[in-house]
């Protein structure tokens, strides 16, 4: 069994993705933005996306291959940043 | 009360129940998973996880096809370890030659094989008029540094099983012999499926960390032998009858040294324990009365071990002429047992290697004498197959300070990562992209993210290089951390 084939991480994640999710949806409520079915999956691809390059730099140093961590982390990071900008004006997309 | 709110409101209430019923859900379903898996993980058998068989990890039945991924294309032909396989034919050629007479000095066999192939004369000539003398020159120079490398390889190797005798032919040493003329009993087994089970797993518990079955294919058996091992090697060897099924095990070389090759890896190590698990597997066959012989490192072979290892299932051939596995990419010593025990045998594997290999080449970039071609297969022995050429490949054992041997086409192959998300990710992508697409960017982000040293770097400072090696050493193969060599030269 490895960490993400464990229940118990799921178990956590889930929790935490919720809690994150529910408290999301507030503040983009209170900043007068609705989240529709595409802006919730716009959503979730980019949290996936951060969470795969910080992951990426993470084992990465684990590994000690510090070119690819450096490398990794910078490239996928302004990737990360640079979608979040546009993800983020796209969200404001029909703002009331 | 509920009349005052407004329908945001209720919205939200419903979205929260909803998503409280859902992790609800999901957290009890997770704690389940969880805590049957974590009753029944093989990482819970602390010391003992590869015993558990934990590390075949990869599901092969998507990618089994009914005939090997290597081409049949002409007539075939077994091989004459003699003269075709390097350790052979290079210690006769060291006993036999003298620069008066040349090659017309050399035995009939050896002659005619130095007249069709002349660049191996030559490289073979090489290793002994300048590869050795050099490489002893600055073994003394710079010796110091691999010590500790040098001792845990010799201590790896220490322990040992003896081969097969001189004297025992197949038809005694394969044999479970009670007394003269008397054979152990033999148990029926109850099928050929349980018994590919039961051999799997004991497998596993010898020390093998992959394990594969084959029906015997007798091109693999070599004509001539390479040792004696009970078998004249000037004879043709018909193969045995009892030579039916042949087990491959294998196990990979520690990690770290593993990448810090050349001049920190170690074969032995990895031969040890392969060794040691062939013997164990053969006595255990032997123990239920059926034959069986184990053909393992380091040079006790009567056959080719990586065709049949790719027939077993385990692997398909690089483009450096060995082994790709889907768990442990080329970082694997793998060993043979033949027998009779009736089992049921795997199925070959195409995971996108070849396609893979055709393109990526990084190992021909990291070969430092260029014994890996980048050109496409060629036809060898009536198969068509990757070669390498391998007098090139062996000069260069012979041209770094690391335990015998080089190892860098094995490390630097994309496969051969270590098993976590990001490596077991990667391979998953490439084994399931019929479009080869991805092969071209793992390739690409392989050489920017992993980036090696220049391959003439790897060779000895006499030979123009800087003794480096592709990643450092783990701090336990490290001098610096453990001895002093103050009182010395260093």
């Amino acid at each position: 069994m490895t960490i993400i084939t464990s229940g118990l991480f799921w178990f956590i994640l889930g929790i935490l993705f919720c809690i994150a999710l529910v408290g999301f949806k507030i503040w983009m409520e209170d900043r007068g933005v609705k989240m529709v079915w595409w802006k919730w999956g716009l959503t979730v691809i980019w949290i996936a996306f951060a969470g795969f390059a910080i992951a990426f730099a993470g084992v990465s140093i684990g590994e000690n291959e510090m070119t690819a961590a450096g490398m990794g982390g910078l490239i996928f990071g302004i990737a990360v940043i640079v979608s979040g900008f546009i993800f983020w004006r796209l969200l404001h997309l029909g703002k009331a | 009360m509920s009349n005052n709110k407004t329908p945001e409101q209720l919205n939200r209430r419903k979205f929260l129940k909803v998503a409280g019923a859902a992790s609800a859900a999901a957290g009890g379903l997770g704690i389940g998973l969880w805590s049957v898996e974590s009753g029944k993980d093989p990482m819970s058998h602390t010391g003992e996880e590869s015993f558990q068989g934990a590390t075949q990890y990869f599901n092969r039945t998507k990618f089994e096809v009914d005939l090997p991924p290597y081409e049949k294309i002409g007539p075939t032909r077994r091989v004459d370890a003699r003269t075709e396989v390097i350790f052979s034919r290079i210690g006769r050629l060291r006993q036999e030659w003298d620069d008066e007479n040349g090659i017309d000095g050399l035995s009939d066999d050896l002659k005619a094989y130095y007249e069709k192939h002349p660049h191996y004369l030559k490289s073979d000539l090489e290793y002994f008029r300048e590869v050795l003398p050099k490489w002893r020159e600055d073994r003394q120079k710079y010796q110091d540094k691999y010590v500790l490398t040098h001792a845990w390889n010799n201590a790896m190797g220490s322990v040992w099983p003896p081969g097969i005798p001189d004297s025992e032919p197949p038809e005694i040493a394969d044999f479970p012999w009670t007394a003269p003329g008397q054979l152990a009993r033999k148990y029926k087994m109850k099928s050929p499926e349980k018994t590919a089970e039961l051999i799997k797993q004991m497998a596993y518990q010898f020390g093998s960390t992959l394990v594969g079955i084959t029906k015997l294919n007798p091109d693999w058996v070599y004509k001539h032998t390479m040792r004696n091992r009970g078998i004249d090697v000037n004879k043709p060897l018909d193969v045995p009858e009892h030579w039916e099924y042949a087990i491959v095990v294998g196990t990979p070389m520690s990690w770290d040294p593993f990448y810090a090759n050349p001049t920190y890896g170690s074969s032995r190590e990895s031969y040890a324990k392969t060794r040691i698990a062939a013997y164990r597997l053969a006595a255990f066959i032997k123990e239920l009365g059926y034959a069986a012989r184990p053909h393992t490192p380091a040079g006790d072979y009567d056959l080719m071990v990586v065709p049949i290892a790719i027939d077993a299932g385990l692997a398909e051939q690089g483009r450096h002429g060995v082994l790709v596995t889907p768990e442990m990419g080329s970082n694997i010593r793998p060993a043979v047992v033949t027998t009779n025990i009736p089992v049921k045998t795997d199925k070959p594997i195409s995971f996108g290697v070849e396609d893979f290999c055709r393109t990526c080449k990084i190992c021909a970039d990291q070969c430092p004498t260029g014994a890996i071609s980048t050109e496409d297969k060629v036809e060898v022995r009536g198969y068509r197959r990757w070669q390498i050429d391998i007098s090139k490949c062996h000069n260069f054992w012979y041209s770094n300070l690391g335990n015998v041997g080089c190892r860098l086409c094995l490390t630097s192959c994309p496969y051969s990562r270590k098993s976590n998300w990001l490596h077991r990710g990667a391979m998953k992508v490439s084994a399931n992209d019929p479009t080869g697409l991805s092969h071209g960017i793992l390739t690409d982000l392989q050489q920017r993210f992993y980036p090696a040293p220049d391959a003439e770097k790897y060779f000895i400072p006499s030979m123009g290089g800087s003794n480096a090696s592709y990643r450092k050493p783990p701090h336990w193969l490290q001098v610096d951390e453990y001895i002093d060599f103050s009182g010395g030269a260093k």
